[in-house]
């Protein structure tokens, strides 16, 4: 019975996630194939810290710096957190907003199991676009000409993933929790919005490059996977927190007034 | 199975604030019984059953459906039960046929035949987006769902909404076989004339408080009677309004309406001393007598 609400939330989330899936591949064989042509043209760019950070270091000469900066700093998260948010939402407030749930609710499962569902869908999808993003990197790495290892382009993808599990897991926490779509999305957003900007200027500011741990950015991006593999630190704290904000979401949605 | 009541509720409360929501209900509906649930919008009827389904927490009082505690089994209660929610939203974009599925699916031990008798029945387009489909034809759909694992007990939030008259006399005829096998039927709406045709019993709900409790032949038998009684010439209607029972005497020419509670021998004997041409009795119309609850004239 548990399964059922799976296959929908995936059902539903389908079409977006293949489309957001493809478009990744496209954009990576892009990037890769435009790296000979002006990768070394660009070079490393001169600009303050701060935004050189945010941009993955801006180091366009080399391989490893270019797909960090096109693709590891802005447009994979971006992607992954979209892709996450949208399924960890829509499936939750939203189906409550549009009075789903109302009579879904009705029939024979609990809520955390409901919820769990929901988790485990937003998961399968944000390993898709994980998965693409991988694949995508292989050839267009290639396309760039080479020099990057299939493993640490692996570990890459599964930072990407885990980023997408914790962004997920704050939106079905929210969303779950308050049964608003939009609010839930919001909270999502900003926490990965700000979590890439605390992570890009917080070091700059004394005293305050502390607030780069509380950043789920610093754990997906701050040990630079793509060129120094897997930080097992940065996926554990990642992965518990997505559990952790996946049992608040039970846990909340459980104990309140279904809205409406 | 134990053979207490279907539903009963104890206190039943859920305090919105601000004055809205439903205090103290006690209610008690016997199995296989059609118990329609009446009140005006906002009367607390949908409240209520969200409370017997657990999608919303009582704020005191106690109930039990099926016998079963309604916070500590729902699980339980939700497998025998079929909830047709008022106001309830499918997935826009999916066929009838594939959202009827997923709730097939959820629910389990759905019978694929039954299923489509009853889309046969009410003639429901199961492959058409829900989004193109009209108010009644998803109502169907919220029907067939309710209806198609065979539960022992059927909560209805205005079940009638949206439906024309040839699918309202079909969902009537499936209420009496369901009734008739032993199932019991418990449906809100907030229009007598809805209900009427089917109900056994029926409670009246007004500002989250139940009014009154009774069948639908003892409610009538308080009913304000009216007698218009024509005369041969004008009769003064100081007369009757002084007799007792007599509520209101209007005069239009020689024709006087009065209208009484009870008894018509005060009237009728009254009416004896002048000479009469013609006397016809008229009841108040079902709707009037609930209308009187509904605005806190009866009963309270």
């Amino acid at each position: 019975m548990t399964i059922a609400p799976l296959k929908m939330a995936l059902r539903l989330r389908l079409a977006f996630t293949a489309s957001a899936a493809a478009g990744l591949i496209a954009v990576l064989l892009a990037v890769g194939a435009l790296f000979p042509a002006v990768g070394h043209t660009i070079g490393k760019l001169s600009l303050p810290q701060g935004v050189s950070q945010l941009l993955g270091g801006a180091d366009y000469a080399s391989v490893a710096g270019w797909f960090r900066s096109e693709i590891g700093s802005v447009y994979g998260p971006l992607l992954v957190g979209a892709v996450a948010i949208g399924a960890a939402t829509s499936t939750t407030a939203g189906e409550e907003e549009d009075r789903i749930l109302a009579l879904v609710l009705a029939y024979p499962i609990t809520r955390a199991r409901l919820v769990g569902a929901k988790a485990v869908a937003v998961a399968v999808l944000v390993v898709a676009i994980a998965a693409s993003a991988w694949l995508g990197l292989l050839v267009g790495v290639a396309f760039a000409g080479g020099g990057m290892s299939a493993g640490n382009l692996a570990a890459y993808a599964v930072h990407l993933a885990f980023f997408g599990f914790a962004l997920g897991a704050i939106a079905l926490a929210a969303g779950a929790g308050t049964g608003r779509r939009s609010l839930a999305t919001g909270v999502a957003a900003a926490v990965g919005i700000l979590g890439w900007l605390i992570n890009g200027f917080a070091p700059l500011v004394g005293g305050l490059d502390w607030l780069k741990y509380l950043s789920p950015f610093y754990y997906y991006a701050g040990h630079d996977p793509l060129t120094r593999g897997v930080d097992v630190v940065g996926l554990v704290v990642l992965g518990a927190a997505a559990l952790a904000l996946t049992a608040v979401a039970m846990l909340s949605f459980e104990r309140r007034d279904l809205r409406g | 199975m134990s053979d207490g009541p279907a539903i009963e509720t104890r206190g039943l409360s859920k305090d919105f604030g601000g004055g809205r929501g439903l205090f103290d209900l006690d209610l008690e509906v016997a199995r296989g019984e059609v118990f329609g649930f009446l009140g005006p919008n906002g009367a607390g009827k949908s409240t209520t059953m969200r409370l017997l389904l657990d999608l919303i927490r009582p704020t005191a009082g106690a109930a039990t459906v099926l016998g079963l505690d309604i916070r500590a089994h729902s699980l339980q209660i939700r497998r025998r039960v079929g909830f047709l929610a008022g106001d309830f939203g499918l997935y826009p974009r999916l066929t009838g046929a594939a959202v009827l599925d997923y709730l097939a699916e959820l629910r389990g031990g759905v019978d694929r035949a039954r299923r489509d008798a009853l889309a046969e029945r009410f003639d429901a387009d199961l492959h058409r987006p829900i989004r193109e489909l009209s108010t009644g034809n998803r109502q169907k759909l919220g029907l067939i769902q309710a209806f198609m694992h065979d539960p022992d007990l059927l909560i209805l939030d205005e079940p009638i909404a949206g439906l024309d008259p040839l699918v309202q006399q079909s969902f009537h005829a499936l209420l009496a076989e369901v009734s008739a096998a032993g199932g019991t039927i418990f449906l809100s709406s907030h229009t007598l004339s809805e209900v009427e045709r089917v109900t056994h019993r029926l409670a009246i709900l007004r500002e989250g408080r139940l009014v009154v409790v009774d069948s639908l032949e003892n409610l009538r038998r308080v009913a304000v009677q009216r007698l218009e009684i024509e005369f041969a010439g004008p009769v003064s209607t100081e007369g009757f309004a002084a007799l007792p029972g007599v509520r209101e005497v209007t005069r239009a020419g020689s024709t006087l309406t009065v209208a009484f509670e009870g008894s018509a021998d005060a009237v009728v004997k009254a009416a004896a001393a002048h000479e009469v041409r013609s006397i016809r009795s008229r009841e108040d119309d079902l709707e009037e007598i609930f209308l009187r609850y509904y605005r806190g004239g009866a009963g309270s």
